[in-house]
């Protein structure tokens, strides 16, 4: 039998309810010193106010849903342990996420960003690499070295879900979506990227190119890379939008010097009667 | 079923707010200070030229100020500004054209390290003539 | 004729497919759900989608029902699986023996299994245990509890149905034995509303219990918790299970970029709030470690624990219980209106589904033929749009 040594720990909620102005409430709870802190918040709602409405499901960072500000800073509350966020007195403050409408206490309405989910259109599943191990964080922490794999002859690939959980955390985070209602975001853009190495047709390509060429896409990113630092998924959403911006750029200069190839040859007038040139090198 | 978040401060004001916050939103954050900085400076500067138009005199006093410490502290949080905000912009060009990105934060190090020697610098040179 | 009006209380794997299944069969349905969906046993589910091998010796029902309801799975939710497959792993002369046995119980019912060359599963599984004495590859794949009911959800509402979360049962109402609502607190407001229905559909898991009293009946459901440890790195691309009858912390299932270590199994009294036992954490990574030697230099992400919906039987030990699951008409107790449906597993809520669909249109006298099997569900982003 391990011992468990127990912590009284203050947790400072955001309330809300439609029609009044939020609120905070301080309640201590009773957790074991290496619990979460989905965990104190279960304990809040089960032991201090059944009123207490906040969302979860895997507490285990595979769903994205249970997502929120712990002191401030964007965090999945499963994954995040209570004495990594705990100085030992002041209470812990849990905040809903920022840029979306709350609809109770710490949860909101994410439908908006499911919607530029969608339009990205990213299947969360992708071919997985010939090799193990995976991780999130550095390689080098495990002391475990990465080696290929065999993939079984029943299978052509091995595949898994994209790093991205559509935690929302990366929205919260970017200060372009506190002033653009309809900026893409770290994540839509971070998915249409996914979605365009994953595209193998050149219309579907175009759309995705076009959407992040668009009025709300990359060129809305300002820099801040906050989505980055707070991803909990090692996405790297800014990394990916600058990429896209590469390509956008890439793609101009190729247009521009096809056309710029074009020209001369029609303005060749000093070639020689007879047989042309046209369609010799060149474009 | 949703309502909108009550706010403590307005959206665009969520710029400024760096609290929590890491090095990059420092980085957009002061981007968007020395930004708004210059921009003021740029309508005081053509104001000060204006003066130029109004003969000798007025612009002989304009000058006289200028020569005052209180000025010339002002002159070294202009160029403060210029060089924050020129030598991060070199930072979120790069970056913006997917160079560098994954030492964005080392290269904003080295730029305002660099922005500092050169302001203190400067600032020797103006104070010490 | 009106079109009747089910109620569905809980939004988990069960509600999720009961309540796709009656939109489809063109019913009216209404799912009632406390928290966000899958936020009960389901979201905290192992993520296996099962071959049925770890049943096929000891359960054949529950295998076969298994390999059947994984071969549809991947028809109707190809996007939303990790296609893998899974080893089964002889580490000691007893896992060996027992390999005999597994085969056979394999080619029973009908699950493709193959006797593959040890060296050939270190190849494909590096990190493997290298005292591996023999190893058995089965169609094993791994999926998303959320995404899985989003998706089942999403397509229900497609079809009509509406869902209501942060909505809890606070009674039932009557008309004399018949059950002709409930009474429902919105916990976003505190508003109460009375809803009616034709039949109300009990799948709150291991709090069926509870919501069966609101009604003055009472299910044999013995709420069993269970731990999991999710690992900081994805040790293995196949899922690994130990060649031999179920035991605890005996599958690794791989997610991402994660192995989840599980599971054990103990009686709770309120599976509302759920301390996971330090002791259970540890003998997950001294059992993952047996398959994976690696596990234990690896930090750990997460853990995990809730209660399962397990059927009461009596003289039995918990692990033995079957996993197959059972409906409760409580007509039998007095009370019309009301079926419970407990136990069951994610893997196989699309065939529970259609077993309690079919009960449902009988007692209301519907002619509708379950056709999930052939649909292919919407995207479950919908299910917030």
């Amino acid at each position: 039998m391990i011992s468990m040594k127990m912590l009284e720990i203050p947790l400072q909620i955001f309330r809300y309810r439609e029609g009044e102005p939020p609120h905070y409430d301080i309640f201590t709870v009773q957790v074991a010193d290496t619990a979460h802190v989905i965990d104190a918040m279960d304990a809040v709602w089960a032991t201090r106010d059944r009123s207490f409405t906040f969302r979860r499901a895997c507490h285990h960072s595979s769903c994205g849903s249970c997502s929120l500000r712990i002191n401030g800073v964007e965090k999945l509350p499963c994954i995040t342990r209570v004495m990594d966020v705990w100085d030992g007195h002041a209470p812990v403050r849990l905040d809903p996420l920022r840029n979306f409408p709350v609809v109770s206490d710490l949860v909101v309405d994410v439908s908006a960003f499911f919607q530029r989910m969608s339009a990205a259109g990213m299947t969360i599943t992708r071919s997985a690499e010939p090799s193990l191990p995976l991780s999130v964080d550095d390689l080098a922490a495990t002391g475990v070295l990465s080696r290929p794999v065999e993939v079984p002859e029943s299978l052509s690939r091995f595949n898994r879900f994209e790093n991205c959980i559509e935690c929302a955390i990366c929205m919260s985070a970017c200060p372009t979506m506190a002033t653009d209602e309809k900026f893409l975001g770290p994540a839509g853009l971070a998915a249409i990227y996914r979605a365009r190495q994953k595209a193998d047709n050149p219309s579907d390509v175009a759309h995705l190119l076009g959407l992040a060429d668009g009025e709300h896409g990359v060129w809305r990113c300002h820099s801040a890379f906050e989505c980055t630092a707070a991803c909990p998924q090692a996405v790297d959403p800014a990394g990916k939008i600058m990429a896209l911006r590469r390509e956008l750029i890439a793609r101009r200069f190729k247009v521009a010097a096809r056309a710029a190839a074009v020209v001369p040859r029609t303005r060749n007038y000093s070639a020689p009667a007879g047989p042309t040139k046209h369609g010799g090198n060149g474009a | 079923m949703a309502t909108l978040n009550y706010p403590k401060i307005r959206r665009a004001g969520r710029w400024f707010d760096v609290r929590r916050r890491r090095l990059g939103m420092w980085a957009y954050t002061l981007n968007r200070i020395t930004g708004i900085g210059l921009v003021v400076y740029l309508y005081l500067h053509l104001g000060v030229l204006s003066l130029l138009a109004r003969g000798q005199s007025s612009w002989d006093s304009f000058v006289s100020l200028a020569r005052s410490p209180f000025y010339l502290g002002l002159d070294v949080v202009l160029l403060a500004g210029i060089l924050i905000h020129g030598l991060n912009g070199l930072r979120i060009a790069l970056t913006g054209f997917d160079v560098g990105v994954r030492a964005q934060k080392a290269l904003f190090g080295i730029l305002m390290l660099a922005a500092a020697v050169a302001l203190i610098a400067a600032a020797l040179k103006i104070f010490g003539d | 004729m009106s079109v009747p009006h089910v109620i569905v209380v809980g939004a988990g794997s069960t509600g999720a497919a009961t309540a796709h299944d009656l939109a489809l069969r063109e019913l009216r349905v209404t799912v009632i759900e406390r928290g966000e969906v899958a936020s009960g046993t389901t979201g905290r589910n192992h993520c296996l989608l099962h071959s049925g091998g770890r049943y096929c010796v000891t359960d054949r029902e529950s295998a076969i029902e298994c390999i059947d309801e994984n071969m549809t799975l991947r028809k109707i939710m190809p996007d939303l699986l990790e296609l893998n497959d899974g080893l089964f792993v002889a580490l000691t002369e007893a896992d060996f023996a027992f390999k005999d046995r597994f085969l056979e119980g394999c080619a029973a019912c009908h699950i493709p299994a193959r006797d593959i060359p040890v060296k050939r599963a270190l190849a494909m599984e590096p990190y493997l245990n290298p005292a591996t004495l023999a190893a058995v590859q089965v169609p094993d794949g791994v999926f998303e509890p959320f995404r899985f009911c989003l998706a089942f959800l999403a397509t229900a509402r497609r079809y009509g149905a509406v869902v209501r979360r942060y909505t809890e049962v606070t009674d039932f109402i009557f008309s004399g034995k018949s059950v002709t609502g409930v009474k429902v607190k919105d916990r976003r407001t505190g508003e109460t509303e009375t809803l009616g229905a034709d039949l109300v559909v009990n799948a709150a898991g291991p709090w069926a219990g509870e919501i069966a009293s609101k009604a003055g009946v009472s299910v044999p459901e013995v709420p069993t918790a269970g731990v999991m440890v999710t690992l900081d790195c994805r040790l293995n691309n196949m899922v690994l299970n130990r060649l031999n009858k179920p035991s605890d912390g005996d599958i690794v299932v791989p997610q991402r970029a994660t192995s989840v270590i599980g599971t054990t199994s103990w009686t709770v009294e309120d599976p509302d709030l759920i301390t996971i036992p330090p002791e259970h954490v540890a003998r997950m990574i001294s059992q993952g470690e047996q398959l994976l030697p690696p596990v234990r230099k690896v930090p750990m992400r997460a853990k995990m624990a809730v209660a399962r919906p397990l059927i009461a039987r009596s003289g039995v030990d918990a692990r033995e219980v079957s996993r197959t699951f059972e409906c409760f008409d409580h007509a039998a107790d007095g009370v019309n209106g009301f079926i419970t449906i407990a136990g069951g597993k994610t893997t196989t809520a699309r065939a529970m589904a259609e077993r309690v669909a079919d009960i449902v249109c009988e007692k209301l006298a519907i002619a509708a033929v379950c056709q999930t099997r052939d649909v292919p569900l919407a995207s479950y982003r919908l299910f917030y749009q």
